[in-house]
């Protein structure tokens, strides 16, 4: 995309009035959106996205450029404004730009620029076809949504490194709508991965799709969710969304340091029950958050973050590993060109305990059983989250028992950390793209089983027992 | 910013280059922007960022089947990509009959939206605005305790929409911005308040009263603390109800109703709100952030009435899904960016506000609950209306405030809510394009303890 020696000119122009530290991340993005609603083919998009972003790093201030001009004066204009912004010291400086080899490697087979259109078309057909078929009477809409990114980048800096890196994400989400009488209920699956169109060997896109259905279907059954404090037992199918946002948030570096984050200067300290160690593992073979290097060009690791309860490491980029007296452990991410890195969370999992995930739920007098998690949040400053229950079940006397709809887990990190009793030998993984500073980046997160001795459901139905007045609205 | 010719010429670059490889039907939508942000915290820069985009998608009809390709390497190798795969794209979609560009020669809202002195004011003016914004936080409690950021942003913008059919349109507008977050502490406990407020004139900019309105909604929430399961009336603040307005708008769209995704398909003219509650969609009102003389395919921008008086009285279109019903465009067919397709979607989009202020309306409470913020607004189902959030606010006894309240939830159906609407506040306020003034709700469940 550019040569090394106008990258060197660059970064030279970019650090002209000072600072500590300058880099350059060059983009070139093209994708690939196929949608097919109500049994059509209604959109087939593809695009091509090319910018650099340039950053000097002076202290503790950033200034940032960016452009979609990769020409040498449009590269020079942007270092041009970064070195207006930036003045001052000027510390050791090496624009000898080596290249950095990869620690770990991750092989793409079927590339999405050589797979046809037709074929991408295919796939997404053969989805919306399994999920109506699953039951034609009561599925009465399918969305599907194919997606595919090949994203080539260059990083070099003023310490003297330089990357190049491909990164080719897939991608297919299925939402299914069924309908009896006057109930309506979606289901929804998703797969992804850091690999090319192999993914659907792994996940073909049939199963995907009736595994939206289904649960759209049998959600029609399902009776409200009761409201009020209960024990949770979360399935280890379940996915991510509680530790991600129960603990992945508050572990990145830059909110903990502005004392944004319940776990700030807590490392060391126990946080967690004793059954939790949290990991955060980029390197993971064609999981939807791996990476061989970070959007900072610092190589890929794995990074312990809280070690049997207790707090070990957190989520670094290179602006707030400086601050530390550290080193980045690789997690400066950006959603593209136009966005300055941040701390991010990659594939983010609590570690498999050793407990047998059935004798888990036979364990529990009484609960809600989340099988599929949905989206969530969380205020880090406070711990506290709500994420979405897309499936659940009660449990009675040990016993799955029937469906529940429309409850909402709500807790405070810390202190549902520490309620964790029992975890479970196995371990699923969920794909989401995860939102912070306005900036959207791929990831995964999983748990084991694990159960909590109690958590607030919001549900609209009424418990069985104490408080009569509760009904739908 | 630099000659609007420039892009201009781009764009009809495109649409000349589309048109040589054999389209008949083509439509190019470019926009070009420059954005100024700056962060501050603790009275100092923390970044700032300087940007530039441009770039351009190109929608190709053949026969009903539309393809779309966007680019922002805008080099003649660029455009003619685009161009070639616009066209490749069309061949693998379903043909559709509504498909069609909108027509030219129409006439355009006169909007004052580009105010000069928002590129004008120096650099550090505009950092101070962010510095007296924090330091106005700072000021009104001592309890502010952390900064998470102090923003000023501002960006103008060239949107081009040139088409076979003969249109060749442009405008360019400007807005600027401030936002804080921060963090208010006592003892163990910290809570988050945050304001903003985007304009689209300079000098409309207060960054004392978002300052104290950040500092206020943090201060007020501490000592929080879950109250028992119950019913009890809700009064949403003006932004909460804006969220679910927000949550509202998908399925006030020609688009849902005709997918069957909407709630209020076939609801037209029966009443699906509180007789309070009117709801309205004005591309063209003056001052509105989402203001434009036309939307993403160059149709008008126009005021629609939605809800009138709890009464369905339409949905918004654009060329397609007005197609479609044999009506006129609304002029929504909204683009997120040159790389998108335009989707019917809001301009600025609010509930008009009433008569009682919002005291008033919270004086005739007896028990209830105060909403000043919500957690997981994005997971509630657009399609059903559920939803199921986390809450926090302030308890109300006997019409006054007694204690926070955090770490609880309400669940419900956004129909049913409207429908509990009992007060409409006076205090109508924006958040971006949306808008809403307090809203008062008989009973509701709030689950807690």
């Amino acid at each position: 995309m550019v040569d090394k020696q106008l990258l060197k000119e660059v970064l030279a122009e970019a650090l002209a009035g000072g600072g500590d530290f300058a880099d350059i991340f060059i983009e070139e993005k093209r994708n690939t959106a196929i949608g097919c609603e109500a049994g059509k083919i209604e959109r087939v998009h593809t695009g091509v996205d090319i910018g650099a972003g340039l950053r000097v790093l002076l202290g503790d201030v950033t200034a940032y450029a960016h452009t979609n001009d990769l020409s040498r004066n449009g590269l020079l204009e942007a270092a041009g404004i970064v070195a207006r912004a930036a003045r001052g010291g000027k510390k050791d400086i090496n624009l000898d730009l080596q290249l950095i080899k990869p620690v770990v490697d991750f092989k793409f087979r079927d590339r999405p620029g050589d797979i046809s259109t037709e074929r991408k078309v295919s796939l997404v057909e053969a989805a919306d076809r399994a999920a109506r078929v699953l039951d034609k009477d009561r599925v009465k809409q399918v969305i599907v949504g194919y997606g595919d990114v090949t994203q080539n980048v260059i990083i070099a800096n003023s310490k003297g490194d330089y990357v190049e890196d491909e990164r080719i994400h897939t991608r297919l989400l299925v939402q299914a709508v069924a309908a009896s009488g006057s109930t309506i209920q979606t289901g929804y699956e998703a797969v992804g991965g850091l690999c090319g169109f192999e993914l659907f060997e792994k996940f073909p896109a049939e199963a995907v799709a009736a595994a939206a259905a289904r649960r759209a279907v049998e959600m029609l059954a399902a009776r409200p969710a009761p409201a009020g404090k209960m024990p949770v037992v979360m399935a280890g199918e379940a996915g991510g969304t509680m530790v991600h946002e129960a603990c992945g948030h508050g572990l990145e570096a830059d909110l903990a340091q502005k004392g944004l984050s319940v776990y700030a200067g807590k490392k060391g300290q126990v946080v967690a029950s004793e059954e939790i160690s949290v990991v955060d593992d980029v390197t993971m073979d064609g999981r939807y958050g791996s990476y061989r290097f970070d959007d900072e060009g610092v190589t890929a690791r794995p990074v312990e973050l809280i070690k049997k309860g207790v707090l070990s490491d957190f989520l670094y980029d290179r602006l707030t590993a400086v601050k530390d007296g550290r080193e980045s452990n690789g997690h400066g991410r950006r959603q593209s060109f136009r966005y300055k890195p941040v701390p991010r969370m990659g594939n983010t999992y609590i570690a498999p305990g050793k407990t047998d995930p059935v004798k888990i739920i036979r364990e529990t007098r009484e609960g809600l059983l989340v099988k599929k998690m949905g989206g969530g949040q969380v205020n880090t400053t406070t711990g506290d989250f709500v994420f979405d229950v897309a499936e659940g079940y009660l449990i009675k006397d040990g016993e799955i028992g029937p469906m529940v709809r429309g409850a909402t887990l709500t807790g405070n990190g810390p202190e549902v950390l520490r309620m964790v009793d029992l975890v479970g030998s196995d371990l699923g993984f969920t794909i989401g793209t995860c939102g912070k500073d306005g900036q959207g980046v791929p990831v995964s997160d999983a748990q084991p089983t694990i159960s909590i001795k109690q958590l607030i459901v919001g549900g609209t139905g009424r418990q069985e027992g104490p408080d009569p007045k509760i009904r739908r609205l | 910013m630099e000659d609007a010719g420039v892009s201009l010429d781009i764009a009809a670059s495109a649409l000349s280059k589309t048109r040589m490889l054999g389209a008949e039907t083509a439509e190019v939508f470019l926009s070009s922007t420059k954005e100024l942000n700056i962060e501050v915290r603790n009275c100092r820069v923390e970044t700032l960022k300087r940007a530039e985009d441009r770039g351009l998608g190109i929608r190709v009809m053949e026969g009903g089947r539309v393809g779309f390709s966007f680019t922002s390497d805008l080099t003649p190798a660029g455009l003619e990509e685009a161009a070639r795969q616009s066209l490749a794209n069309c061949a693998r979609t379903a043909p559709d009959p509504f498909q069609q560009l909108p027509e030219s020669g129409a006439v355009y809202p006169c909007l004052d939206l580009y105010d000069p002195r928002i590129c004008q004011a120096k650099v550090e003016e505009k950092i101070n605005l962010a510095i007296a914004m924090e330091e106005a936080a700072r000021a009104y409690d001592s309890r502010v305790k952390i900064i998470e950021n102090a923003f000023y942003q501002d960006g103008e913008t060239l949107v081009a929409v040139v088409n076979t059919a003969g249109m060749a349109v442009h405008y360019r507008g400007a807005f600027c911005g401030i936002s804080l977050a921060l963090v208010a502490g006592e003892g163990e406990e910290s809570q988050t308040g945050f304001a903003f407020d985007f304009r689209l004139k300079y000098e409309e900019l207060d960054p004392e009263s978002i300052g104290r309105e950040a500092a206020s909604r943090a201060v007020r929430m501490l000592g929080a603390r879950p109250v028992a399961t119950r019913q009890a009336a809700v009064v949403l603040e003006p932004y909460v109800a804006g969220g679910f307005l927000g949550l509202l708008g998908p399925a006030l769209t020609g688009e849902a109703v005709q997918k069957g995704r909407s709630l209020f398909a076939g609801k037209v003219g029966s009443q699906v709100a509180a007789r309070d509650v009117t709801v309205i969609d004005d591309g063209t009102l003056p001052g509105g952030i989402a203001s434009a003389p036309f939307d993403g395919e160059g149709v008008p921008t126009s005021r629609t009435v939605l809800v009138n008086e709890g009464f369905l009285q339409g949905f918004l279109h654009n060329t397609y899904t007005a197609a479609k019903d044999g009506m006129s465009s609304t002029g929504n067919g909204v683009r997120s960016s040159f790389k998108g397709t335009p989707e019917v979607g809001a301009t600025n989009f609010f509930i008009q506000p009433g008569l009682p202020s919002p005291e008033e309306l919270i004086k005739e409470v007896g028990t209830g609950l105060y909403v000043t913020d919500v957690l997981g607004m994005h997971t509630a189902n657009p399609i059903s209306g559920d939803f199921s959030l986390g809450v926090a606010g302030l308890w109300i006894e006997n019409g006054e405030f007694t204690h926070p309240v955090r770490g609880v939830a309400i669940a419900g159906n956004i129909v049913d809510l409207l429908m509990a609407v009992d007060g409409v506040g006076n205090d109508l306020k924006f958040y971006g394009g949306k808008g809403a003034p307090t809203l008062r709700l008989t009973g509701l469940t709030i689950s807690g303890q």
